[in-house]
Order: C-alpha cells, then sequence, then structure tokens
C-alpha cells in the first residue's frame, strides 16, 4: 500500500473492513519463521508496544541454557527463539510483564528486569552472581 | 498431520501465527494459551473469537494480530460462527471450490483445523445456547474456554464462571458480603455431557499437557472443547510477573485440576464408553488457601468473618477432586 | 451434484415453495436457518429437496435464529453462498447480526415472511419486521405475490453478489396473503435459473489459507465512520446493479420489475401507496373508482432499500392527493413510508396532500371496501384543494375512530 493507511478516505477502504495478515500470498504460514513474513502494515507485527513498559527484561546469554521456559510463557511472543536457542528479546513486543525472569530457572537468572532507561551493558554489569532471594 | 513435540525445545521451533504488539495486558494467559494452541499444530488454522478481551485486543483496525484467518461476529455466537465456517470448507471442498492454496495442503495431508476463542462470559452465559447447539449438531471444531472466571473486558463484573467468595464489580466484598455466593458451573462435564469425543481442562503453566490435549482434540472428529484456566493479572488483580506461578497454584492445589473425558462415539453421537483421565496429580496437594492467599480478589476471604468461606473452598476442592478420582478408577 | 427438478411450465405454488424452489435453484452453499410462522416451510420445503437429492449444499438447522444468521456470516466470509428465511420474532432476534453482515459485506440473502411483532403475540401478517430492520444496512426487496417472490429471490443472490454491491439482501413477501396462498407462478427450469443467478464469486475468503484475513474488526471513532459512509455509499449505487438485474430478468423472462411500481397512474389524481399483497387489493379498488370517473391510481416499492427517493417523486409528481399506507404500529409518529415520501415530495418542491393510514397489524384483514373509503376521502380532499381528515388514521380498527393531528 502507498498511502499510508491513516490518510484514507472512505472510498479507498476495503469494504466490510477486512484485514489483511501479509502483503502477498505466503503458502505455509506455520513454515516461515515470523521475521521472513511479509507482513502488512496492517499487521501488529509492524507496530511496537515498547513504551508500556517501566521496566525491561534483560537477557545474559552467559547463564541461559535454553530451556525455552522463557519462550513458552511469553505472552507477547517477544523471546527469540532460533534453532533451540534463546537468542534475545524483542523489544518492540515486549510489555514488561516480567513472566520470563519469573520463570527462568537458572542461578542467577538469565533474564532480570531493569529499568527501561538503563543501557543493557550496564544492566548486564550489575548482574548478580547468585540467585535472588524470592520475593 | 500431528506435529512431534517430544520437549520443549522441540516446541520452540514453533512459528507463532499470532503477533506481537496486540493490546492484550501484559501478563495475560490469554495470549500464552493461544499460542500454545496455535502452536501445537502446523496445519493451517481458521479461528473464530467471540466478543472479549481477546476480540478487541487483537482486531482493533487497522491492525490485525493474527496470521491465520479470524472472525469476529458477536459475543454469543463464536460456536456457531466456527461450526458453520466448517460446514461451508466441507461443501466448497466437495464441490472443488477451495482455493488453490488450500487444496494443496489438504493434498499434503494437511487439513485446516477450526477453532473457536471465547472467554468465560462467551461460553458459560451469552454464548452457551450457540455453544450447546453446536455440539449437538456434531460439527468438527474446537471451542476453547479462556476461563477467567469475570468479565474482564467490560471491567470485571461475575460470570457463571466466577468462583465462590471472589469479589467482582457486580459481586463486590463489603461490609456485610463476602462477594460471589454461588460456585462455578462444570462446563467440562456439562460439554462432555453433550456427547462431545474429547473434552479437557488444561492450564496454560502446564504447556505440554496442554499441547497434547489440542493435539488430540485435532484428531478427533466432533467437537472438542477444551476449559483453559487463564489467570487475569487485571482482575485476579495478582502482579503479572505471577501469572504462571498464580496458574500452578491452581493446579497444584486441584481447584484447576488438569483431566479429559473421552466418549468413544460413532458419527451418530452414540456413546459406547466414556472415560475420564486425570492428567496431572500433584505430587503434594497444597491447601486451596494458597491459591487464595495468591489472588487480591479473595482477599477478604482472611478477614475472620469470612473465613468459613476458605473452609467451604477447601470442601468443594476435595469433594471434586475425590468425585474425579473415582469416575477414573470405575472407567467412566 | 444435484438432481435436476422436472418443473412445469406453470405451477401452483404458495409464497413459500417459490422462495424454497429460488433457494434451491440458486444452489446456496449453506443455509442455516431454524423455524417460524409462517416462514417455516420455506426451510421444511429446502430440507425435503436436500432430502431427495436436489440441493448439493449444506442444511444446518440451529438452535437459533441468532445463530441462523451467524452462520451465514461465517459461511459468506468463508467463501459460501448462504441464505436462510426468517419471519417477526425470529427476525427480531437476527436484527444484531444483521447489521454485522451488512457491515462486514456479506451477500447472504434472507427471506423474509412479514408477520406482526410481540406483544401481544400474533402469527399473521404485517410489515413490523420489514421495518425493523429497514435501517440494518440492506438492499429490501418486496413483492406481492409468489411468482415475485420467487423471481426478487433469485435476483436477489445476483445483486448482492455482484463485485461492485457486496451487501445482504432481504426479499419480503407476506405471511399466509402471499406464503400460504397457492397460485401460478411460472418458474424458470433448473439450469437456466442457475445460469442466471451465476457462480458464487468469493471475496476475501477466510478459506484461503495463504492469504489470512481478519474479519469482524473493532473500529471506534477513527475508523467506523468512514467504514459505514462507504457502507452507505455502496448501497446507494447499488441502484444501478438492481437495475441491470431487473433488465437482465426481463430479458429472460419478460417480467418487468423496476424501483417503483405503478399502477394507472399515467393520468391519475389520486393514488394509494402500499407495500406488498395489499397493493393487489388497492388495484380493483383503484379499478372500482375509475368505474365511477375518479382517476385513481396504486404506487408501491420494489426496493424499499435503497430508497428510490427520485422514483418516488416521480411517480406522485401529478398527484392530488395521496394515501401512504403503513403496515407497521408506528410507536409514537408517523409511519416510516409517511415520513419518507412526505420528504422526497417536499424535496421535490410538490405538495400533494399525504395522508397516512395505519392498518392491518397483526393479519387483519383489509378490504377492497376499505380501500374504497381511503380514495373516497383522498378524492374529497382533492376536490377541495385542501386536507379534509387527520393526518394519521387508524382503519378497520374498532371502536373509537382514532386518529392523530
Amino acid at each position: 500500500m502507498a498511502k499510508d493507511i491513516k490518510d484514507l478516505g472512505w472510498n479507498e477502504l476495503i469494504p466490510g473492513a477486512a484485514l489483511f495478515s501479509f502483503t502477498e500470498p505466503v503458502e505455509d504460514v506455520a513454515e516461515v519463521p515470523m521475521d521472513e513474513r511479509p507482513y502488512a502494515p496492517t499487521n501488529s507485527h509492524e507496530y511496537s508496544v515498547g513504551d508500556w513498559r517501566v521496566e525491561k527484561p534483560v537477557f545474559n546469554r552467559d547463564y541461559c541454557i535454553d530451556c525455552q521456559f522463557c519462550w513458552v510463557f511469553c505472552p507477547d511472543m517477544s523471546i527469540l527463539s532460533r534453532d533451540k536457542k534463546m537468542i534475545g528479546v524483542i523489544y518492540d513486543h515486549c510489555k514488561g510483564c516480567g513472566i520470563c525472569v519469573e520463570v527462568c530457572p537458572t542461578n542467577p537468572k538469565s533474564l532480570l528486569m531493569f529499568p527501561e532507561h538503563m543501557d543493557n551493558d550496564e544492566a548486564l554489569s550489575k548482574w548478580p552472581s547468585k540467585e535472588e532471594k524470592k520475593k | 498431520m500431528t506435529k512431534k513435540i517430544k520437549n520443549l525445545k522441540e516446541f520452540s521451533l514453533s512459528n507463532d501465527r499470532y503477533e506481537g504488539a496486540n493490546l492484550m495486558c501484559p501478563g495475560c494467559s490469554h495470549n500464552i494459551i493461544v499460542r500454545e494452541v496455535l502452536n501445537a499444530t502446523n496445519d493451517p488454522v481458521i479461528v473464530a473469537t467471540a466478543t472479549g478481551c481477546l476480540e478487541v485486543c487483537t482486531a482493533v483496525y487497522p491492525k490485525t494480530s493474527w496470521d491465520v484467518s479470524w472472525i469476529h461476529i458477536g459475543f454469543e455466537n463464536a460456536a456457531v460462527a466456527i461450526a458453520t465456517a466448517q460446514a461451508a470448507y466441507e461443501v466448497l471442498k466437495r464441490k472443488g471450490r477451495l482455493p488453490e492454496a488450500t487444496k494443496k495442503m489438504i493434498e499434503e495431508g494437511r487439513e485446516p483445523k477450526f477453532v473457536a476463542f471465547a472467554g468465560d462470559g462467551g461460553t458459560y452465559d451469552i454464548g452457551f445456547q450457540s455453544l450447546s447447539g453446536a455440539f449437538e449438531r456434531g460439527h468438527n471444531f474446537m471451542y476453547v474456554c479462556l476461563d477467567n472466571e469475570v468479565y474482564a473486558n467490560t471491567g470485571g463484573q461475575r460470570s457463571s464462571s466466577t468462583p465462590i467468595g471472589a469479589s467482582t464489580t457486580t459481586s463486590p466484598a463489603g461490609t456485610v458480603s463476602y462477594g460471589e455466593k454461588m460456585m462455578k458451573k462444570s462446563m467440562v462435564e456439562i460439554m462432555s455431557d453433550h456427547g462431545a469425543p474429547y473434552v479437557a481442562q488444561v492450564s496454560p503453566s502446564k504447556w505440554k499437557d496442554l499441547v497434547k490435549k489440542v493435539q488430540k482434540g485435532f484428531e478427533v472428529n466432533g467437537p472438542v472443547y477444551i476449559n483453559a484456566q487463564s489467570a487475569c493479572t487485571t482482575e485476579w488483580k495478582h502482579a503479572p510477573e505471577d501469572t504462571i506461578e498464580v496458574s500452578d497454584l491452581g493446579v497444584e492445589s486441584c481447584v484447576w485440576p488438569l483431566y479429559e473425558i473421552i466418549n468413544e462415539r460413532d458419527e451418530h453421537g452414540i456413546i459406547y464408553n466414556t472415560k475420564l483421565n486425570i492428567t496431572y496429580r500433584p505430587k503434594n496437594k497444597i491447601p486451596v488457601e494458597e491459591y487464595l492467599a495468591a489472588q487480591p480478589r479473595f482477599k477478604h476471604l482472611f478477614k475472620p468473618e469470612n473465613r468459613h468461606i476458605i473452609e467451604l473452598w477447601q470442601k468443594a476442592v476435595d469433594a471434586k477432586w475425590e468425585h474425579l478420582q473415582r469416575r477414573e478408577e470405575a472407567g467412566v | 451434484m444435484a438432481k435436476k427438478y422436472e418443473l412445469n411450465e406453470v405451477e401452483v405454488w404458495d409464497g413459500n415453495m417459490a422462495a424454497a424452489q429460488a433457494l434451491r435453484q440458486a444452489q446456496v452453499d449453506v443455509v442455516a436457518a431454524y423455524p417460524i410462522t409462517p416462514s417455516t416451510p420455506i426451510v421444511q420445503n429446502y430440507s425435503q429437496f436436500l432430502a431427495d437429492g436436489y440441493v448439493d449444499g449444506d442444511f444446518i438447522m440451529v438452535e437459533s435464529e441468532h445463530s441462523a444468521m451467524s452462520g451465514c456470516v461465517a459461511a459468506s466470509a468463508a467463501g459460501a453462498r448462504a441464505a436462510t428465511a426468517t419471519s417477526s420474532q425470529g427476525f427480531a432476534l437476527m436484527v444484531e447480526v444483521l447489521y454485522q453482515a451488512s457491515g462486514m459485506r456479506l451477500p447472504i440473502v434472507l427471506t423474509v415472511v412479514n408477520r406482526a411483532l410481540a406483544a401481544p403475540l400474533n402469527v399473521n401478517g404485517d410489515h413490523s419486521d420489514m421495518y425493523l430492520g429497514r435501517d440494518a444496512g440492506w438492499i429490501n426487496l418486496c413483492s406481492y405475490n409468489p411468482q415475485e417472490a420467487y423471481d426478487l429471490t433469485l435476483m436477489a443472490f445476483k445483486i448482492g453478489e455482484d463485485l461492485d454491491v457486496r451487501l445482504p439482501v432481504m426479499v419480503h413477501q407476506d405471511g399466509f396473503l402471499c406464503s400460504h396462498t397457492a397460485q401460478n407462478v411460472r418458474p424458470l427450469q433448473d439450469e437456466v435459473a442457475t445460469e442466471f443467478v451465476g457462480e458464487y464469486k468469493p471475496v476475501n475468503s477466510m478459506l484461503d489459507v495463504s492469504n489470512p484475513v481478519t474479519h469482524g474488526v473493532q473500529t471506534e471513532e477513527d475508523w467506523h465512520f468512514e467504514h459505514k459512509a462507504r457502507q452507505h455509499n455502496d448501497l446507494m449505487n447499488s441502484k444501478k446493479v438492481i437495475k441491470r438485474v431487473f433488465e437482465e430478468f426481463k430479458d429472460l423472462t419478460g417480467r418487468e420489475y423496476d424501483f417503483v411500481y405503478k399502477y394507472k397512474m399515467d393520468d391519475a389524481d389520486i393514488a394509494i401507496f402500499a407495500l406488498g399483497t395489499t397493493v393487489e387489493s388497492a388495484q380493483v379498488a383503484a379499478d372500482k373508482m375509475r368505474e365511477e370517473g375518479i382517476k385513481a391510481g396504486v404506487v408501491s416499492l420494489r426496493v424499499l432499500r435503497p430508497f428510490p427517493f427520485e422514483e418516488v417523486q416521480d411517480a406522485f409528481s401529478n398527484i392530488k392527493a395521496v394515501a401512504v399506507m403503513d403496515r407497521s404500529a408506528p410507536g409514537g409518529t408517523f409511519g416510516a413510508l409517511f415520513n419518507e415520501i412526505s420528504a422526497a415530495m417536499l424535496a421535490a418542491g410538490k405538495s400533494p396532500i399525504i395522508l397516512n393510514y395505519i392498518y392491518g397489524l397483526g393479519g387483519r384483514d383489509t378490504t377492497i371496501e376499505h380501500l374504497v373509503d381511503i380514495y373516497r376521502q383522498l378524492d374529497e380532499c382533492a376536490k377541495a384543494g385542501e386536507r379534509k381528515y387527520p393526518l394519521q388514521q387508524f382503519i378497520g380498527l374498532r371502536g373509537p375512530k382514532l386518529s392523530f393531528y
């Protein structure tokens, strides 16, 4: 779509307010990783809810055992996992709920919440060396 | 075609067909359940959703969070919507009028799955007639109730799924009230008694149990009902990060027992055998009190004048758990 | 593949059978329906066609009219041709979903056998249900007899499914007086009817797994208005397609339809405007008046929505007095058609005397004598050049005369 949808007049809309997920057919959606799909500008994938957060999860590769608990329990498809490996957090889609941190089983945890404004490198430098006391 | 999911690492190879930047609350169980259901198969999925949190947060124009075809009509008709879409599919398949991409999938043995998602309001209450009708007629679809025991989307009113003692905006706890007066409906048994070939209760915290049951449901022919515990950070008032923990407390206390009921039946709905399986047995059944204590919707129950409701709760949970075990043992 | 149904050149069908036969010939993919008097025989007949192999589609007997229309919506969104039938309370229960069908731009066909709305409960004909749905964004076609119910039902599919229209269509017929009155009907042979209706062209089908589509979105204040405007625009402009389909049908059958139906209006001084079976009675009354030298005519609508504003203005352009008959309890104002026709004439700068008659509620018989009386009132007004009667009168009612203004 050349024009931003927000600029469309009533006469330019798809009758019935149907929305398409992709800009072109995807033969087998389940086989195509998210970052390789031809998302339509009307797909929420293209948007960010990152500004909902006050705290963000930071991932520390050093302690991760790739158990995938964070992946399976993330409500927002925000744990990037490829080939059974945890890669990181998709900050555009993460709402900062903190479930990934809660379910992380390593000691110390491989995911911890830090203030949104803190730089990730700084967060990593402050990583505790042993498990925090459970609240 | 059943997807092979041996363990969580294998499950993590799934490519989600449900998208981020939807508008569901942080820590919402609905999203976790939807992910686990959709990722239980790689076959195409067609989804209907009743009005409710999931619907208003995933299809707000001009954005959709669905990478599968999806329809919302109203609050009370998700079951008939998905059942009739499936009926249309059968007719168009027979008449050779399905789109080419869909025909190709069928040739590969990957028939589309038809799934409805609805909250407990859309299931236990306003959608019950449509649900009952669609189950009686025997359509081939799966209905997943995202059961957060409250009308969360409209601001936390009681539904017939709200359990005793819960404070909601229309059954508030007050100086002379301990909140909701009735224990919730037994939807799993009600749907099983429709003669459905497969019904199950699941929790998103027990992902493997959930996925296995969804896969079983996809394999049977006929209507399948899945009652999914959906801890609601907004209305159960627990912290968003505690969603999985609260869910687990429900399962470990047997407030939310995980089980399935299988009706062996033919295409006419004649049932030859019924069996109930408890699919998760807590090693140490924890007191219900621990589950209630984790949720501020029940906090008034811990006042001296309301403690008897906690005792009632424990009795109700014990009785249900006993009943389930006896049914399982008896093979009925 | 459905079997061919052997049809005579002339069949004796009631309106329900006529509508059911049209649904059968349209080869509807999914009919989701629920029985209600007086439209029940439509779905019964259709079930029998299915049981005898004359239908290659699915008939789903759902548990309510709400589910019937919901089922049609979902089937239509899935890319199937969908239709159903209803009346009265069933129609009322469908109303929520009627708006969803039109808002989602799904060309469902609904055959409505018009009946009163409770309370008090009543199974007989009036136009309360038609009026209840008139703002629902559907195309509304009106028939007066079984032949027309058949013809318009066939045309409904072709109109609604046109890619420039893509709107649901209702075809109305009067409960009992049309639905249960057997008359001669000249049907098309199956292959001719099916070819006329044409193959269903799915739009944005949910069943194309390579192109996922989201149907039934939420639009708030930043989008809802644009979508409703688009819907209204396309409904207003559907007149072009309706006209074309009427012409094609005339070429095929010789039977002529227009937005406005006129009887002896060329030289008429006074006219009755009505819908449904009353149109035929009014013609008899008009002829009686003409025997007395009073130039009486009859006007009706074939298309209630989109409202044929200009055609109505034309129809009454040289008329001195008009009786607009509304067969629905007006609920605190004038009958809806009185208001619409009055507005059309005001905008045309014409001011015939327009009187509103409320009649036939709950199946109350409207006789030729009633209609003759109305003509006499109109004639008196026309001759005097001024209104001699109240603006709104109830006719055929026991008790003291009920009138307003």
